[in-house]
């Protein structure tokens, strides 16, 4: 007993906090802890402004709505437009700098400085190691993500209609909201470890998980507008006011003119004929043809967008899993 | 006794080139073994499938009886990689505290004798310490998991002379009192010659020579004698010459005598930086293993012969 007592005070110095995590979770927490504070800090202070902004959102909204004030759309660009625009950027950048600053360097700096040998060399193994790294890096990442973008949801609900003129689809709205900054933010996490896994060189891995970020960004432009079959309106021709017929917060995607049986024209057909209205007399032009998303497809779509995109992720992290087993390191 | 190492008939290739091939051979307990080769002879690839880095091509590798290919056999050992990685952020203390945490079997007391031997503080950073203290963290990192086997590549190479001294008499130290068996590749014939009383050499990834010293040394002899003509001499023929050569007038050769050598010879016992230095400028030479490094010949595999059993089959 007493020696025991001896031993734990000649090792206390080595031990002043309690323990909370053992094992290869103490080892990913300390190795990896500046960046994963860094994360957890954004994500803390990022979701206490939103939730702070949202109160006087909802108080402006409120009073613009009463008679005689500014109407709310004024009121929101005076007051909210900068905000919204400086959230949208970071929330845009977040999944870029998730991948860069944490997934390039967790394999590379590992392999790149030999520590990977000298930490699967110990009584653990590699298996477990990988696990490891990317469970907590995982986990971090959805944690931190899932409160920014829940909060930023939230902020922006009740504004839906004004910000970005009310296009949820192409100005990056659809992106940062509902489960989609989570999803992308995982998928470039476990991008950026396979690429510093076979880089074996951090800051070429950092790189090369920007210019990723890049192209993923781009060929996700293409996706995003497929992720869901378009809705149509058609009004006649030459009617100003048929258009208003769209329902609130639906963007339009596609504009045709139309004959009566449905034979679709490019929406600038005859506008340069000598003749415009005898031109579109002899197509039987008389409709005009609308593509467009409603708002309540929205969530569907983004649903369908974070799954094909942790689909992804998770095809990467069987890759990632297998190499680590495989290959030597 | 469980030797500390058993290969058979094992090889690993990369792509077409095969660096270590048809290796067989045992390490019996206790023993300081000194792993030697030119560069590229398979000495790290060796060293790598040991500790699970490397995955064998074919044959089998048993460290204390358990194979290479069950994670558990990465308790039994210990590996210092040649430019000793450490975290560079982690203090000391962290560094011990990453061995407690990944090592079921770890002394921490030990480790901490390890490091208050050479005076340094716990709270010190890593990166802040010299190449031999560096070096002396990595071996209570080592030690402090109570392995069974230490396997060490190039312990020696980037310390100055008074460090490797030092961690020269630490490693034989820890190594008696714990009663670990030891293999370090060394380039510092030197060196092998005052710590390590086994010797495994391998070149163009094959086993040239393994035993005990106080049986290869020996078997060999350095003879010299006056040139009569060009050549190894007919009457030496008949030995088996691992290597010689002329100077002026005078023939000098490494064999291994076959019976008695005719008089007109001066025979000597080489050293073994001789011996090693003989092997070294031969690497085809033929190979000799004395009975407690020679695997028995039941169990030889396929890998052994020249079609090569790839993969598991040999493992079988």
């Amino acid at each position: 007993m007493s020696a025991t007592a001896q031993a734990e005070q000649r090792t206390a110095p080595a031990e002043r906090r309690p323990r909370v995590l053992r094992g290869l979770p103490w080892l990913v927490w300390r190795q990896h802890r500046t960046a994963f504070w860094i994360g957890i800090a954004m994500a803390v202070v990022g979701s206490a402004v939103m939730i702070y902004q949202r109160a006087g959102l909802t108080d402006l909204l409120h009073h613009a709505a009463q008679p005689g004030k500014e109407g709310a759309d004024q009121a929101f660009r005076t007051h909210y437009d900068p905000f919204f625009q400086d959230a949208s950027d970071f929330l845009q950048s977040l999944p870029a700098l998730i991948g860069v600053f944490l997934g390039a360097p967790l394999v590379a700096a590992d392999r790149e400085r030999g520590t990977a040998r000298l930490v699967t060399t110990q009584s653990t193994g590699r298996n477990r190691w990988i696990a490891t790294k990317l469970g907590m890096a995982a986990a971090v990442t959805l944690v931190c993500t899932v409160a920014l973008a829940a909060a930023f949801t939230w902020l922006w609900e009740p504004a839906h209609l004004l910000l970005f003129g009310g296009d949820w689809l192409g100005a990056g709205v659809f992106d940062i909201t509902g489960p989609m900054p989570v999803a992308f933010s995982l998928l470039m996490l476990v991008t950026g470890v396979a690429i510093g896994m076979l880089l074996r060189r951090v800051v070429t891995a950092m790189a090369v998980t920007l210019v990723a970020g890049f192209a993923a960004q781009v060929a996700w432009d293409y996706v995003r507008p497929m992720l869901a079959t378009p809705r149509v309106l058609t009004y006649p021709y030459g009617d100003d006011h048929g258009i208003d017929q769209l329902p609130q917060g639906a963007v339009q995607v596609d504009n045709w003119i139309s004959t009566a049986d449905g034979k679709l024209y490019g929406f600038g057909t005859c506008v340069n004929d000598a003749h415009p209205d005898a031109c579109r007399a002899k197509l039987g032009i008389v409709n005009n043809y609308v593509e467009y998303f409603g708002y309540d497809q929205m969530r569907g779509m983004q649903w369908l967008g974070a799954g094909i995109l942790l689909a992804l992720a998770a095809a990467i992290t069987v890759f990632v899993l297998w190499w680590v087993r495989r290959r030597p390191m | 006794m469980t030797d500390a190492i058993e290969a058979r008939g094992l090889g690993k290739r990369y792509g077409r080139k095969w660096a270590v091939r048809d290796c067989s051979f045992r390490l019996p307990a206790g023993r300081i073994c000194g792993l030697v080769g030119p560069n590229g002879a398979g000495k790290s690839t060796l060293l790598g499938m040991a500790t699970r880095l490397v995955q064998p091509t074919a044959g089998t590798l048993r460290l204390f009886g358990t194979p290479v290919s069950e994670p558990a056999v990465l308790a039994k050992s210990s590996f210092l990689a040649q430019d000793k990685p450490l975290f560079t952020r982690f203090t000391v203390a962290e560094t011990l505290r990453m061995g407690q945490e990944l090592n079921p079997g770890w002394d921490q007391a030990l480790a901490e004798r390890i490091v208050r031997a050479g005076n340094l503080s716990l709270d010190a950073r890593i990166g802040t310490l010299s190449g031999g203290q560096r070096t002396r963290v990595a071996f209570a990192l080592a030690f402090g998991k109570r392995p069974e086997l230490l396997l060490l590549d190039e312990p020696m190479a980037d310390l100055d002379p008074l460090a490797r001294h030092e961690m020269a008499g630490l490693l034989m130290a820890e190594a008696a009192e714990q009663g670990t068996t030891v293999v370090m590749s060394s380039h510092m014939l030197n060196e092998l010659e005052t710590m390590c009383d086994y010797l495994v050499v391998v070149a163009g990834g094959r086993v040239r020579l393994a035993g005990e010293v106080d049986a290869l040394l020996p078997a060999h002899s350095l003879v010299t004698g006056a040139r009569s003509a060009e050549g190894v001499p007919p009457e030496l023929a008949r030995h088996t010459v691992i290597e010689s050569h002329t100077t002026g007038r005078q023939f000098t050769a490494l064999i291994r005598p076959e019976g008695r050598v005719g008089e007109d010879w001066r025979l000597s016992t080489p050293t073994m930086e001789e011996v090693l230095l003989g092997y070294l400028r031969t690497p085809d030479a033929p190979p000799l293993l004395t009975p407690s490094a020679r695997v028995a010949e039941e169990g030889q595999s396929e890998g052994q012969r020249e079609g090569l059993g790839r993969g598991e089959g040999a493992a079988a």
